[in-house]
């Protein structure tokens, strides 16, 4: 089972994407802080980070460095107003897989899980390994 | 280096006279080197495999299982960078030389330098043209 954490303040944010990760069959973690989810990340394998555009203190995007600082191996994709452009400039080297709108609707939402499961099965050693 | 496998991204078909690729998501090839006691032993080449957006560890997850030990790039972002480390593979840096050949025989004896976190791609540093986002 694909194991997705969703961090956001406001669970309603992220409404659409969790109706389409459980439509898929995904299991979903919910965290509400920076804090929650990086002690999540510490403790369980998770498959897909989702973040929304802000997070307390911080940005989605600069939660991201953080992350990768835990654990590189996980995917994330946050979610960003900003133009395409400078979305690039800020997510450099930080690999994430889209950009999602504010409220990601439904089929941003499928495209998410659809390209998640493109790099999922580019890498199906790394994720027997890390499948709980 | 005395033992280990290096990995270089290449361009076309690689190999220890071929070109190398800037960007190594998206390079045709690995152009892989066996070193034994300090010396080039055996040279082969790996197929890259496909590159899409976010799937920075796909060729970490490629060059663990063919047990590379170091990588030699042009350029690379901190969520790739960070992957290759926890794989155990070293991350060697040398944006000038196109040529495959001098940049192995610099890294294995020891005048090539590993990559430091702030020659990373994104994260306020400024890449140039040769460096690769992933």
């Amino acid at each position: 089972m694909i194991h997705h954490l969703l961090v956001t303040p406001d669970r309603s944010s992220f409404a659409d994407l969790s109706l389409a990760i459980e439509a898929r069959g995904g299991f979903i973690s919910w965290a509400d802080s920076v804090h929650q989810a990086l002690t999540s990340l510490s403790k369980i394998n998770v498959d897909l980070v989702v973040a929304d555009e802000t997070l307390g203190d911080m940005t989605g995007l600069e939660f991201f460095k953080r992350v990768i600082a835990v654990n590189p191996m996980v995917n994330g994709a946050a979610v960003s107003s900003l133009s395409k452009e400078a979305y690039h400039e800020s997510s450099e080297g930080l690999g994430l897989l889209m950009q999602l709108a504010p409220n990601p609707g439904k089929a941003e939402s499928e495209r998410l899980m659809a390209n998640l499961n493109r790099v999922l099965q580019l890498t199906p050693a790394k994720r027997q390994e890390t499948s709980r | 280096m005395e033992n280990g496998r290096i990995a270089i991204p290449s361009m076309e078909a690689g190999g220890l006279d071929g070109k190398r690729s800037g960007h190594f998501g998206h390079c045709d090839t690995f152009t892989l080197v066996d070193v034994k006691d300090g010396a080039v032993d055996k040279v082969s080449t790996l197929a890259n495999q496909e590159h899409i957006q976010g799937g920075c560890m796909v060729p970490v997850n490629l060059l663990a299982d063919n047990q590379v030990n170091a990588l030699v790039v042009g350029g690379i972002g901190m969520r790739p960078l960070m992957g290759f480390r926890q794989a155990g593979i070293e991350v060697y840096h040398d944006d000038q030389r196109q040529d495959i050949r001098p940049v192995v025989e610099d890294l294995i004896s020891g005048r090539l330098a590993m990559i430091a976190d702030d020659q990373v791609c994104g994260g306020g540093n400024q890449p140039s043209e040769r460096e690769e986002i992933t």
